[in-house]
């Protein structure tokens, strides 16, 4: 469940008297209608479809039943029953769609029930193969046809153990860079911005006029932050073998950019769907970036149920009869243009917006989603002196080595909390052992609360983002100019919460 | 010989094809008030009921789309019965013969109790 595999045993009776075959243990309807699929590939795989009361059960009979992969279990436990296939291994795990011609096609979800499966091995679709193998402890036996599954089973036939080189893995899909920081011209904070949230996870709202690279920048973000480790790919892969988007490369090496737009749906952000819910927008991010373009487009009541992912890094869906929680840690970074014609405070262009449309327009973000935002960046449109005489800008590797280390500094810190594994997620009492300021800077702290009325959140803010600084400089304790630049992401933002 | 039905003559017909395969008949004509089988016969470990249905052309379409939901339903009415009355225990499958132009045709397992969609019903 969630993102955590459950064992079903299937267990399968036949009988004598009329012609008739059962699902049961909770079947959701997709598994109720594979006895007909199952009829037809054993029919016409060329074996026996036997005659009688068939009752195949999934146990637990608890728990709701989804998807397409009971098909060859049920089908082999069908064969077993009526004497075509010895008794099997009780640790054995199967799992694949049947075609109506006996062919084994693949399926959602391979990676968790991997995960689960025993050291006595899985049988698997071909085309589940590599993820299987990934997520593996036993032996994977790839099958392309029911039959094909029979003659191993019946030991006619030798099938070797599906392997794959992890590391090999890992190494394909962290190659290229995609998109390279050094192609976004001038924008010097705004790219020092990003930089902090990478190396803190902090999250960003970017504000400014249309065209000035905003979706560029939070483009870069992935590539900039330190690559995943493989139990962290391993994580996110699982997430999108249940989402059924794992198709060409079988493991997710790469931290996911997630850009959804502006029209999605509660569920398609938190998730949701038929039956068991399916991981949203937020765990497809998870250990990556979520982008929110055009951020006040977004319905309201969407952005309000990010708030508690936000804060405890995982969601709990819950339904009648079954609640899944998902991971959903990832970094926000959204971006939003000053007003409605997106020329507000432009030098040039003038802006045509009242003041009313402005403050409609702003009010649509509600204080307590703008409060979980450490930083907020303000992003002019280009001088033509950017665009064209653009001195040249530090390429995304050079700041990937920078964000490295400000997070190695992080983690050797944070080793000994619980549940903290970035600057961002510092609280109370950690906060303040882990922030040490120095006499300037604590002055200097004081001063900017009392002049701009920070509230208690924001002056924590200033806090963690000034830690962060801190550590892409590489010193331990917080200077006063550390401090000046988190209070500055701060500001910027503070005009956005006066409605 | 006394004048026989086209039903009659191709029941007839087809216990020799059933026994050609190995069947052995069993009951013939089995009726109740619910439902009627034409052949009951033995499959090796098998009873299987047998439907008959004779065409001659497709005007009407195939033979075996004949045997339908309606006509499934008191096949398996009549089985219940047979196999409460004999009180036999065997597992049972449902076949259908079917003569186009008197070509013959053997549909073993060609439908299931309770079935709503299986065979071309």
């Amino acid at each position: 469940m969630g993102i955590d595999a459950l064992r079903i045993e299937v267990q399968c009776d036949v009988s004598g008297g009329l012609p008739l075959f059962h699902v049961v243990g909770l079947p959701e309807k997709e598994v109720s209608e594979s006895r007909e699929r199952i009829r037809s590939a054993i029919k016409n795989s060329g074996l026996q479809f036997p005659a009688g009361r068939i009752t195949a059960n999934l146990a637990p009979a608890d728990v709701r039943k989804e998807g397409v992969g009971f098909d060859l279990p049920i089908a082999v436990a069908i064969l077993v029953a009526s004497g075509q296939i010895p008794p099997l291994d009780e640790d054995l795990c199967l799992v694949g769609e049947l075609a109506l011609d006996g062919e084994v096609r693949g399926v959602r979800g391979v990676l968790p029930i991997a995960a689960e499966a025993a050291s006595a091995g899985m049988i698997v679709p071909l085309a589940n193969a590599v993820e299987a193998a990934v997520g593996s402890q036993g032996p994977v036996y790839p099958v392309r046809s029911l039959d094909e599954a029979r003659r191993f089973l019946c030991r006619e036939i030798e099938i070797a153990p599906f392997a794959v080189d992890c590391d090999e893995l890992m190494r394909e899909c962290t190659e290229d860079i995609r998109h390279d920081m050094a192609e976004v011209r001038g924008q010097m904070q705004a790219k020092r911005a990003i930089e902090v949230a990478a190396a803190g996870g902090h999250n960003l709202l970017m504000i400014g006029p249309p065209g000035s690279g905003k979706s560029l920048m939070a483009r870069c973000l992935p590539e900039i932050l330190p690559p995943m480790s493989f139990d962290e790919a391993l994580e996110v892969t699982r997430i999108y073998s249940i989402a059924g988007l794992l198709d060409g490369p079988s493991l997710v090496g790469r931290r996911p950019f997630r850009a959804p737009h502006q029209t999605i749906s509660y569920a398609g952000m938190v998730g949701g769907g038929h039956g068991v819910p399916g991981p949203g927008e937020i765990s497809l991010a998870h250990h990556g970036v979520l982008f929110l373009d055009e951020l006040p487009e977004f319905d309201r009541r969407v952005l309000e149920t990010l708030r508690q992912p936000l804060e405890d890094r995982t969601v709990l869906l819950s339904r009648a009869g079954v609640s899944v929680r998902y991971p959903s840690s990832f970094t926000l970074i959204a971006a939003m243009n000053p007003c409605p014609c997106g020329y507000l405070g432009d030098a040039l262009k003038p802006c045509v917006c009242s003041l009313v449309d402005v403050r409609r327009y702003r009010k649509r973000l509600s204080g307590p989603f703008l409060d979980r935002i450490d930083l907020f960046v303000e992003v002019p449109r280009l001088s033509v002196e950017d665009l064209f005489h653009a001195r040249p800008a530090d390429g995304s590797d050079a700041i990937r080595r920078r964000v490295s280390d400000a997070r190695r500094r992080q983690w050797d810190r944070l080793a000994s909390e619980q549940d903290c594994h970035s600057n961002a997620q510092l609280d109370g009492e950690a906060l303040e052992r882990h922030c040490p300021l120095e006499e300037d800077a604590s002055l200097l702290l004081q001063r900017a609360v009392a002049r701009f009325a920070l509230s208690a959140r924001a002056h924590v803010r200033i806090l963690r983002v000034a830690r962060t600084i801190a550590d892409l400089d590489g010193t331990d304790d917080l200077s006063a100019a550390h401090v000046a630049e988190a209070i500055r992401y701060r500001t910027a933002g503070e005009s956005l919460g006066e409605h | 010989m006394s004048e026989k039905t086209s039903g009659e003559r191709a029941e007839a017909a087809a216990c020799d094809l059933l026994r050609d395969c190995g069947y052995e008949i069993v009951a013939r004509n089995w009726r109740t008030r619910r439902g009627e089988i034409d052949i009951v016969a033995r499959d090796g470990p098998v009873l299987a009921m047998v439907e008959v249905k004779a065409r001659s052309g497709q005007a009407y379409g195939r033979p075996e789309e004949a045997v339908d939901r309606a006509k499934q339903r008191r096949i398996v009415a009549a089985t219940r019965a047979f196999l409460a009355a004999t009180g036999c225990s065997l597992a049972v499958r449902f076949d259908v013969v079917t003569f186009l132009d008197g070509a013959p045709r053997l549909f073993r397992d060609a439908f299931q109790a309770g079935d709503e969609c299986s065979h071309d019903s």
